[in-house]
């Protein structure tokens, strides 16, 4: 099989494949706002003899290329869970290459960013960035800005982030501006989250076979129209083929259970 | 009784007009959530105006193809519109793309169908072989077996319509109390029911006789367990007791149950919200004490605390609004096509939740 891969025009083939059916899938229902639990960068790394930073770098590039796969297929904004809160009792060498990365990272995709110009992503930093170093918040900031006309895709990154902190966020926020009680509702509380005018979210996604949302995106995820979907593969494994597969897979489903979704919201008025 | 207790709380914490404490305020912000919500939505108790609540139940493999069809049919005319931007295919290739994924559809439909029945006849032999024949020491011998097991346990039930087997008031009712005994015999002190539209809240009584009857057929009629049924959203809760009679719930009961809907979920927070907001406007409440601690105090007194376990009598993983708050660290299980509660999926479940390993952030 080796050979196959190594002659020189398999790449090519392989990509414009790849284009073709990201092409197919987006003439029919595809989720508006995908989410992404990065799980299993540092066991990949443990599996792989490699270093926990070098395991972590992988996991970008694996972003990186199911992020070109989504916005293909017409994806109109994807989450990513960068870093978490909690993640901060993590080592501090680890936290400190983390960080690093992120800037590093950064600076690569403001500076050649292929992705943002070829697909319009605008890059949107969520979460408590009061937690984060000065030098990486500017460089974060910085993409944000400079990304910030950009209006065919979105792609959140949460760093550092939790969700019970975004609700609390949310809500200070809707308390400090003083709305009239009677105004809060369902939908005030979701605009105010941190994710609040990107399309709903319609599919969860989690590596490495971890059956708990680990305070990811919470409030959206209970959401009866949004699916999760949990994978038992290692964050870095994860390929724009089974990309692909998810996304038609959520399609299929999609005509399927639109009817018993509905069929369970109908009541849903009257129960508010 | 339980409301005269409230307002005088109420009063007593409103007096110190500005140097109210926390623990105070909280108080205060719960007993206002409690009763706003006692005023907004009053489950009525007569029969007459029980709503028929539309099911939430299974389709049949062809109903599903049926709505492939249907929706493939009509997304041609939506889906046109959304391919703007520069490398947007035409209507001609649009019409060759849609053909290819119609196609596609129709391999998956294939291939879902094998799976289907692969799944099917996998839970019907797991149904078979882990079977508690309503005997509590086969299932503590069972769960026994497992290094660890969850404290608090919830289950997300569905209202299945009459027609079917098992549906109704009484299949969910039936389905509420095998669990129920499954986890008395396990060893599991709190367990939580969540159904979408709360059709439980509104038929406690059957509920405890449902319970009752089968905690008898599994426990024998001489030491039937206690327990008590607890709805956070109406602050009520019903001792049960031997018989089925209002007990005086003084003594710890061996399993609370808690009732939980789709009002528990973000409609609370809504509610907290609306609540905080208003304290703060007559400055009952100041902006620094709302963090997230407050917040979460405040919803394990209006829902309960987070569950360890969450299971999902249902054919894919979907949460139903479940209360999102109490989603954080909670294990998720359901098994693939499985629409019905059986013992082989609360076992696989436990199994499952035995060898998982939380590490916050770590």
């Amino acid at each position: 099989m080796d050979w196959i891969a190594s002659f020189p025009v398999t790449r090519h083939v392989l990509e414009y494949t790849k284009k073709q059916l990201c092409q197919v899938l987006r003439s029919g229902s595809v989720p508006q706002h995908v989410g992404f639990i990065m799980d299993g960068n540092r066991r990949y790394a443990r599996m792989n003899k490699m270093e926990t930073k070098e395991g972590h770098s992988a996991g970008f590039d694996t972003m990186a290329r199911l992020l070109e796969v989504c916005y293909d297929c017409g994806v109109q904004a994807a989450t990513v869970f960068a870093f978490s809160i909690e993640n901060f009792s993590r080592s501090e060498y680890e936290i400190e290459w983390l960080m690093k990365l992120a800037k590093s990272k950064m600076k690569q995709v403001v500076e050649n960013g292929e992705l943002c110009h070829k697909y319009g992503v605008k890059i949107r930093i969520l979460g408590n960035l009061k937690l984060l170093p000065a030098d990486v918040r500017e460089s974060l900031l910085e993409a944000q800005e400079m990304t910030k006309n950009n209006e065919r895709a979105v792609l959140n990154i949460c760093c550092p982030y939790t969700a019970r902190d975004d609700i609390t966020h949310s809500i200070k926020n809707i308390i400090a501006r003083g709305y009239d009680p009677e105004d809060i509702t369902q939908d005030l509380v979701s605009e105010h989250l941190y994710t609040g005018g990107v399309p709903k979210l319609q599919l969860l996604i989690r590596t490495s076979g971890v059956y708990r949302l680990s305070d990811f995106m919470l409030w959206e995820t209970v959401d009866v129209d949004c699916d999760v979907e949990i994978l038992s593969v290692l964050w870095p494994q994860f390929t724009p083929l089974l990309m692909l597969w998810i996304l038609f897979k959520w399609g299929w489903n999609r005509t399927g259970r639109a009817r018993r979704n509905k069929r369970l919201l109908e009541n849903h008025g009257k129960d508010d | 009784m339980s409301l005269e207790m409230k307002t005088t709380e109420l009063e007593g914490s409103q007096s110190p007009a500005n140097g109210f404490s926390a623990e105070a305020s909280q108080e205060l912000v719960y007993n206002l959530v409690q009763q706003n919500q006692q005023d907004v939505s009053e489950v009525p108790t007569d029969v007459d105006h029980r709503n028929p609540v539309p099911a939430y139940s299974s389709d049949t493999f062809f109903t599903t193809l049926y709505n492939l069809f249907k929706n493939l049919a009509s997304s041609g005319s939506q889906t046109k519109g959304e391919g703007e931007g520069s490398d947007a295919p035409g209507p001609i290739s649009y019409y060759i793309y849609h053909s290819i994924l119609v196609f596609l559809y129709l391999l998956m439909s294939v291939y879902r169908f094998y799976e289907y029945t692969y799944n099917r006849l996998k839970l019907r032999f797991l149904n078979l072989a882990y079977n508690p024949s309503r005997t509590p020491s086969l299932i503590n011998s069972d769960v026994n077996k497992l290094p660890k097991i969850p404290y608090r346990l919830s289950a997300i039930l569905n209202y299945k319509s009459e027609q079917e087997e098992n549906g109704g008031v009484e299949g969910l009712c039936n389905d509420a109390a095998e669990l129920t005994a499954w986890c008395l015999s396990s060893g599991i002190p709190n367990f939580s029911i969540y159904e979408y539209h709360g059709v439980l809240k509104t038929h406690v009584p059957e509920l405890r006789r449902s319970i009752h009857r089968k905690l008898v057929a599994y426990f024998g009629t001489s030491n039937v367990p206690t327990y008590h049924i607890k709805i956070p959203h109406l602050n009520l809760s019903y001792a049960g007791s031997y018989d089925g009679e209002y007990g005086d719930g003084e003594d710890k009961p061996d399993i609370e149950i808690s009732l939980l809907s789709v009002v528990d979920g973000r409609p609370t927070i809504v509610e907290l919200t609306k609540v905080m907001s208003q304290l703060s406007k007559n400055h009952e409440l100041s902006e620094k004490d709302i963090n997230m601690k407050f917040i979460d105090q405040e919803l394990q007194q209006l829902v309960g605390p987070e569950p360890d376990l969450i299971i999902m009598f249902q054919p894919y993983l979907n949460l139903q609004g479940y209360p999102p708050w109490h989603t954080r660290l909670s294990e998720m299980y359901w098994e693939p096509d499985n629409d019905e509660v059986s013992y082989a999926v609360f076992l696989r479940a436990l199994q499952k939740y035995s060898t998982c390993k939380v590490n916050i952030g770590r």
